[in-house]
């Protein structure tokens, strides 16, 4: 089992940055990661979610794992690599690696920041089993020319969340999306609403 | 026909070169030597060092001969360079008790335990020009002491053992680091500290004679100056024992200031500090009184004067920054100033018609222009 | 287009330090996802001076990558001191393609213009700002704005704006004029004419601001509502010019004024020197 580096750190962390950067400019649209290496087999991550870790974390950065993704020694590997202390409560976090799942219920509470520092919050990077478009959540606002359609599969308790995001506005969380190779990201800035008609469809998803 | 201007990038080359050519001088004199700089120009690789936030006088030398003597500019050339160089470690906090002295007055007593040190100082000598110096006359070797000096205790700390004076203790927090993350107004003393520290001497100098004169006054003694070499450890996992790895040379000032206290708590001196790399005597003394006045809050004093108000004494102590935005307005701003050219124009014409306008009518001046109305005027006018 | 040989040795590819860039780029991810809000970040000196551009550029190297085409432009121009200063400096780091064309580039650094070609999907631009904050001139303590900006109290601006045009007639801030971003932040456009604040609303590109000494950095994503400050009975209007470009006759540019004797004789031709030419080889 091995959790293997970027392969030329400087120019793929770069590379992956941009990516980051044009899904979280335009939240709902989607980019593949490559040539950045795969999670090892019993990984509970993807290829994107590992590079976005890569890429952003480094000493500098506390990083919160649920611990049903902490899989195949993803926790040390990342501290191997990058340097990044992993941080024992969601709210030390800067980074918080989750699932939908993870923000059910007795969801954690994570840093939102303040009116005068909302930057000084946590970003969510989700592990999803779905992410494409023409799902039931309606995206609005910046980064959104109209509407875009988002589909996170069985990703209700996150939408939700993130959709409480415009209340406290500009405090609030963003997320990034990952889903094997893919990425995508919803701000807070995003306006998040559920469309009626296709929650019949959702439902039926796999 | 116009034609844009072209050929920037021939220019700024050119300009080099010429730079190059006035820095270097006359051909018939021997090139400044580096290690002339640093052995002869101390006071001045101090400076830059101290305002450069780097200690490596070789280094400090060279930007001073490249910068052909230009001290903002060494400063900036060797912050520039600092910025490139990786953090391998962090040192332990320098204990200045220990100091190697070369140097150590006070003038809150006659005498002190380890003796009052005068070391090279300026301060006794009559400024006359000595003639002598242009022809290169030989210097003889100083007097040395036969023994060591002892190592010397720090004079606030006779203060300290009476409780006369204000305690100050590490509390043992990390503290802010101003070469990593933005100051976060307000900030701590810690801080504060860090931003005087390679603030411009002329600038606190400025600040600290202001609070002596009255602007924010605190009544200061210089309690100790001194000046030598301290170790630099830093704390290795394998060892128990912090590991020395090298000396560095320390200006150091603790100011004793009026008293603090309320009713509950019996009045006691109160300190400013300073410190900087190299001997550098007057920034020390400068930013010890500027530290001091930063703390009136802090001492329940009433910030009136200019040196007491933190956020603008730190924002603008850095010369790096300072002389760059000042320097930034010889940039081309011909966009800008066209847009103020349109809008001054617009203005004119508008006050020339309303002008006219009234002496006309031969009523008083209309005080309640109607704005909107006024520019379609000035179009049709245009038109 | 150019490409330069090969890169400085001794320094990092876009000369920071990897650290650093990804303190930047941690830093413009937020800025991105809260519009026009200024991110503290722990600038670094440059070996520029600042006040030329440094916060700029260490956006620009933040993000630039091997295979990125960089234009930089100062007034508008390519060929201004600092565009050439800058464009050298990056060519030297970097090692990237540089080119002209506004269209060509992907990622484009500015002073005081946004070109007149509107800027495509996927297109950063990038801003050298000096004061990135709007309410630095009317209170200038930063405790002060922070606040400000938290309670969304701007009406300190609305009164500035409106004393303008009680003394003047008109508002009196012809550059650098404030807008505000998807209705809540008052921000600084940087040093622009007002004439290119209309290109800010619902752009298509990702537009970048970095304030070095400032030590500030920003965001307007694409497709973003900015809104110039203004009144119902003083609308917010640009600058218009009575006669063309004289070099290739556009009537929708900002023009600079040329002075080409010492008898008054000017003249007025494109700020944008790359539109310009680029019009006149289309008629040609």
């Amino acid at each position: 089992m091995r959790w293997n580096a970027l392969d030329v750190p400087v120019h793929d962390s770069q590379r992956v940055y941009r990516q980051l950067l044009s899904v979280m400019a335009e939240p709902g649209t989607f980019v593949e990661v490559g040539g950045t290496p795969q999670p090892p087999s019993g990984a509970a991550i993807g290829a994107a979610c590992w590079a976005t870790l890569l890429t952003l974390c480094d000493l500098d950065t506390g990083v919160w794992l649920a611990p049903e993704l902490n899989t195949a020694g993803l926790g040390e590997a990342l501290t191997f690599h990058t340097g990044a202390p992993q941080v024992g409560t969601p709210e030390e976090a800067d980074f918080a690696v989750v699932t939908p799942a993870t923000l059910e219920e007795a969801a954690p509470a994570f840093q939102e920041g303040s009116e005068t520092y909302p930057d000084r919050s946590t970003t969510l990077l989700v592990v999803l089993d779905r992410l494409d478009t023409a799902g039931p959540w309606h995206l609005s606002g910046p980064g959104i020319p109209g509407v875009r359609r988002l589909d996170v599969g069985r990703g209700e308790a996150l939408m939700k969340r993130l959709a409480t995001n415009r209340a406290r506005f500009p405090c609030g969380l963003d997320a990034i999306l990952t889903c094997g190779t893919r990425l995508s990201a919803v701000p807070r800035s995003t306006r998040i609403t559920r469309s009626a008609s296709e929650e019949v469809d959702a439902c039926m998803s796999p | 026909m116009y034609v844009a201007v072209k050929g920037g990038e021939q220019a700024i080359a050119n300009a080099h070169r010429w730079l190059a050519d006035r820095r270097r001088g006359p051909r018939q004199t021997p090139e400044l030597e580096v290690a002339q700089v640093d052995g002869q120009l101390r006071l001045a690789v101090s400076r830059v060092m101290a305002e450069g936030s780097l200690y490596d006088p070789e280094l400090a030398a060279l930007a001073i001969k490249q910068a052909s003597g230009d001290m903002v500019e060494a400063v900036f050339l060797l912050r520039a360079y600092r910025t490139t160089l990786p953090r391998l470690a962090e040192t332990l906090p320098l204990d200045t008790a220990a100091m190697r002295i070369e140097r150590r007055i006070s003038a809150t007593y006659k005498d002190i335990p380890g003796g009052q040190v005068l070391g090279p100082t300026y301060d006794y000598t009559h400024r006359l020009l000595d003639f002598l110096q242009l022809a290169n006359g030989e210097v003889e070797a100083p007097a040395t002491a036969d023994a060591v000096l002892e190592s010397c205790p720090q004079v606030l700390e006779l203060l300290d053992a009476e409780g006369l004076i204000e305690r100050e203790e590490d509390d043992g927090a990390e503290p802010y680091d101003i070469t990593r993350d933005p100051p976060d107004f307000p900030v701590d003393r810690a801080t504060r500290l860090q931003m005087l520290a390679r603030g411009d001497e002329g600038y606190l100098l400025a600040l600290g004679y202001s609070t002596q004169r009255g602007y924010g006054r605190n009544h200061p003694f210089a309690g100790e100056i001194r000046l030598g070499m301290v170790e630099v450890e830093i704390a290795v996992e394998e060892s128990e024992a912090p590991l020395c790895i090298g000396e560095i040379e320390i200006s150091e000032c603790q100011m004793i200031n009026q008293f603090g206290g309320s009713r509950d708590a019996a009045p006691q001196f109160t300190r400013g500090y300073g410190l900087a790399f190299g001997h550098n005597e007057r920034k020390t003394m400068a930013m010890a009184l500027v530290d001091r006045a930063l703390r009136a809050e802090e001492l329940g004093e009433t910030a009136a004067g200019p040196a007491q108000q933190a956020e603008f004494v730190l924002a603008h102590a850095d010369s790096v920054e300072a002389a760059g935005f000042v320097s930034h307005l010889k940039l081309p701003h011909y966009v800008d100033f066209q847009s103020e050219l349109e809008l001054l124009r617009r203005l004119r014409r508008e006050h020339a018609t309303r002008c006219a306008a009234s002496s006309d009518s031969g009523a008083g001046v209309d005080t309640d222009i109607d704005a909107t109305t006024s520019v379609d005027q000035a179009q049709e006018q245009q038109a | 287009m150019s490409r330069s040989a090969a890169t400085a040795s001794g320094y990092n590819f876009a000369y920071l330090d990897e650290q650093t860039k990804r303190m930047i780029r941690r830093g413009l991810l937020k800025a991105v996802a809260i519009p026009g809000y200024q991110v503290p970040f722990g600038g670094r000196e440059m070996p520029m001076p600042y006040g030329w551009g440094t916060g700029g550029m260490q956006l620009t190297a933040s993000v630039l990558g091997q295979d990125d085409v960089l234009k930089v432009i100062d007034q508008g121009a390519d060929d201004t001191t600092n565009a050439v200063s800058i464009r050298a400096f990056f060519e030297r780091v970097a090692g990237v393609a540089t080119t002209t064309a506004t269209a060509e580039a992907d990622v484009i650094q500015t002073r005081h213009r946004i070109p007149e070609q509107p800027l495509r999907r996927g297109q950063l631009l990038v801003f050298q700002v000096p004061i990135p904050e709007p309410l630095r001139f009317i209170e200038p303590s930063e405790e002060e704005t922070r606040l400000m900006h938290a309670l969304e109290e701007y009406g300190v601006m609305h009164v500035k704006l409106y004393e303008d045009i009680a003394r003047h007639g008109h508002i009196a801030t012809t550059y650098a004029y404030p807008v505000k971003v998807d209705g809540r932040y008052v921000t600084d456009p940087s040093p622009i004419p007002k004439f290119d604040n209309p290109k800010l609303h619902m752009a298509e590109g990702l537009m970048l601001f970095g304030a070095g000494r400032e030590k500030r950095l920003y965001a307007i994503p694409p497709y973003t509502r900015v809104e110039s400050l203004d009144f119902e009975d003083h609308p917010f209007e640009v600058q218009q010019w009575e006669a063309p470009c004289e070099i290739c006759g556009a009537r929708d540019t900002f023009l600079d004024e040329v002075i080409t004797d010492d008898r008054g004789g000017r003249m007025f031709v494109c700020s944008d020197t790359d539109y310009c030419q680029s019009r006149v080889e289309e008629v040609a």
